[in-house]
């Protein structure tokens, strides 16, 4: 009877802190996201007046305001392209690369693949300049495609890497079945390993989704025309050099965060279940 | 098949996306990148006016933040893709490695014609920043290599209202150190926060104990000091120590102002729980956003000695430099000598609340812009000093006047240590 009441009150003390961690550490992720709602709402000097949580007046003309004036039309579709390119390119061209690596026997195929892992180690801001040069020279600066290119090169290490661990993992049996059945080498990789894969994909999207979708420096540095920016640039026309337009930046970034949560959500299944098959780790 | 079609898809899409025409037009066109996103639409305004007048066009293309920016131009001169009209933001000497890599326009002669017309239009010292005088260590023939197109000073604000609550004159702001401090009293006794600033940031308080070293002792003492030639023990410097002391033990100054950081002491002050604060002309923006009713004015620091006359930190806060590879020079040289005059000067620093860079325009633009500016005539920077201080000493010398505000050490001991820092930094330079 004792130790019934006694594993039942630690169970519940354990749960108790447990919860009350979980708790506190859900407030410290969602609490920004509230302030920037809230704060999307209010006006310039009520920001630094009023610190409530509700404010005294809604304005939800600053989405309008903050849709007109970054001129979010445009840029947004440019970010949809840009993210659904390069992730489509980062998936296929990764997701092969990475059956290869895994089950081909290739001369070099070790350094290819520590190259690929060295890069990864490149920190991006570091390479802008070469690649603006390089670009220059292959007349696809100011182009959509130069930044989609570039795009999908920045995201192929992590994920031929998180592709090639899931790969190597995969029991040789099912390739051999379909390969009697008459399957090529190509049709392996559609039919028996790209499926399987479902989770780690799911990571390989959102994790490189992510990425497109909040990039701007790389953008600004190589595209000069303001029509092909994506919607992170746009943002950056509401935070100055000492005077930041808070109300429009929060809106406009309410606005930037809803599709990616989409795709979150969308995905979240998958992406718990890639990480949970040791999909992020080494 | 349906690999094919996804290659053929994928080729059809680059393809679309690859494609980009391009328009030709008659009329010149002139390229301007900037980073001044507060500026876009006032200077969007005047290349429309522009256009009207003259039928060129002009194209203020904004890049923020900052820091892309910077990357952009870099990037953009490796590749010789730079605008026609652009701004570097860096060190001199950045500015120097792009005029000695051919991308800068010397600008010496436009400046200098008609009885030199553009050149007196500026504050010279705004005019200074990009000026490189004769023999300079950058080996860059002399001349003048960018044009400001606004100013910035950091003095001192004070709250009109608070003033008046305070049995204060808000008209008559303390002149003198002793009128400053008799006030620290008053603002403890009404339970008021006195001067706020970013001294958590500690470029700040450098900055205004370098004012006070300049009216202390003058500014040849100081640069002497930079140079080695006078210890930081010297009776001056500790006077300059002492000020901070004075200040905290008269209450005039904030709580937790050595930890504050710029942005909690401009809401404090707009918020109108500070009397005085301590702040760059841009606060003139900002506390427009945080408090479009505030009523305050701006004045130079108190000064603590009559025998030099006071000094701030100002110069020229944004310039645009021409590109010398550019087919539009000529135009763009135009558009800029226009810019910079007078009337399109007063409308970009009423629409901003920046300075103007013209000094000529004064009268046109609200009362506390035209005190920031008439600072212009006191001010000076580090970057035109021609001698620069070893950081470490620089570190020591902020640090120990916090330490001096909170109490910790005594104004001597500071002046002890930051001398033995500038010794010890001394000796590591006279054994390379």
């Amino acid at each position: 009877m004792m130790n019934s009441f006694y594993y039942k009150g630690k169970k519940i003390v354990v749960n108790t802190l447990i919860h009350l961690f979980l708790i506190s550490v859900a407030i410290t992720c969602l609490y920004p996201l509230l302030w920037m709602i809230v704060s999307s709402l209010k006006t310039q000097d009520m920001i630094f007046k009023d610190i409530s949580l509700i404010p005294h007046q809604f304005r939800l003309e600053n989405y309008v305001l903050a849709w007109k004036e970054g001129g979010f039309g445009g840029n947004f579709f440019n970010s949809i392209i840009y993210t659904v390119s390069v992730v489509f390119g980062i998936v296929i061209i990764s997701s092969m690369a990475a059956y290869a690596f895994s089950r081909l026997r290739f001369a070099g195929s070790k350094f290819l693949f520590i190259m690929f892992m060295a890069a990864m180690m490149i920190p991006i801001p570091g390479s802008f300049v070469a690649l603006y040069v390089l670009l220059n020279k292959l007349h696809l600066r100011n182009t959509p495609i130069g930044y989609i290119l570039c795009m999908i090169n920045v995201g192929l290490s992590t994920s031929i890497f998180l592709l090639k661990t899931f790969f190597d993992k995969m029991p040789k049996e099912l390739e051999d079945a379909a390969r009697i059945d008459g399957c090529s080498k190509i049709g392996i990789w559609w039919h028996v390993a790209l499926p399987l894969a479902k989770p780690v994909l799911a990571v390989v999207i959102v994790f490189n989704a992510l990425a497109v979708w909040n990039e701007y420096i790389l953008a600004l540095i190589i595209f000069d025309n303001r029509k092909f920016m994506p919607l992170q640039v746009a943002l950056q026309s509401f935070q100055g050099e000492f005077v930041t337009n808070y109300p429009l930046l929060m809106a406009g970034l309410t606005i930037t965060a809803l599709p990616i949560i989409l795709v979150y959500l969308f995905m979240q299944k998958y992406i718990i279940k890639g990480v949970t098959q040791g999909a992020v780790v080494g | 098949m349906w690999f094919k079609n996804i290659l053929l898809g994928i080729s059809i899409l680059f393809s679309a996306l690859g494609c980009s025409g391009q328009k030709v037009d008659s009329k010149p066109t002139i390229t301007i990148w900037h980073w001044m996103t507060d500026r876009d639409a006032t200077f969007q305004d005047l290349a429309k006016k522009y256009e009207t007048l003259t039928g060129v066009k002009v194209n203020f293309e904004l890049y923020a933040p900052s820091d892309a920016y910077s990357q952009k131009i870099r990037a953009a001169a490796q590749g010789i893709n730079l605008p026609d009209v652009f701004g570097i933001l860096g060190e001199k000497r950045d500015f120097a490695s792009f005029i000695k890599a051919g991308h800068i326009l010397d600008l010496t002669s436009y400046m200098e014609a008609n009885n030199n017309g553009w050149k007196n239009s500026f504050f010279p010292k705004a005019l200074a920043v990009n000026e490189f005088a004769a023999g300079n260590s950058y080996g860059i023939n002399p001349g003048t290599y960018g044009v400001p197109v606004d100013i910035m000073t950091i003095q001192m604000v004070y709250n009109k209202k608070l003033f008046t609550q305070l049995g204060l004159n808000p008209s008559r702001p303390p002149k003198t150190l002793q009128e400053f401090l008799d006030i620290g009293p008053k603002i403890q006794a009404a339970g008021m926060q006195g001067l706020v600033s970013g001294w958590g940031e500690v470029w700040m308080i450098d900055c205004l104990a370098n004012d006070y070293a300049f009216n202390i002792m003058g500014k040849d003492k100081v640069m002497a000091t930079i140079r080695g030639q006078v210890p930081y023990t010297d009776p001056d410097w500790v006077k300059v120590f002492s000020i901070f002391k004075q200040m905290q033990d008269s209450g005039v100054l904030a709580k937790g102002l050595v930890t504050m950081i710029n942005k909690s002491a401009e809401q404090l002050f707009a918020n109108e729980k500070a009397v005085f604060a301590f702040n760059g002309s841009w606060c003139v923006n900002v506390y427009k956003g945080m408090n479009p009713n505030l009523e305050y004015g701006a004045i130079l620091p108190p000064q603590a000695s009559d025998k030099y006359p006071m000094s701030i930190w100002g110069g020229a806060g944004s310039s645009f430099m021409v590109n010398a590879r550019s087919k539009n020079k000529e135009e763009a040289i135009k558009f800029l000598v226009w810019l910079t005059g007078q009337d399109q000067q007063a409308y970009l620093s009423r629409a901003t609340n920046n300075l103007p860079a013209n000094k000529n325009c004064l009268a046109k633009i609200p009362e506390v812009l035209a005190q920031f500016a008439r600072g212009m005539e006191y001010a000076t920077h580090p970057n035109v000093w021609g001698v620069s201080e070893f950081s470490l000493v620089i570190e020591a010398f902020d640090r120990g006047i916090q330490s001096i505000i909170i109490g910790e050490k005594t104004p001597e001991q500071v002046a002890d240590e930051v001398q033995k820092v500038k010794e010890r930094e001394l000796n590591k330079r006279r054994a390379k």
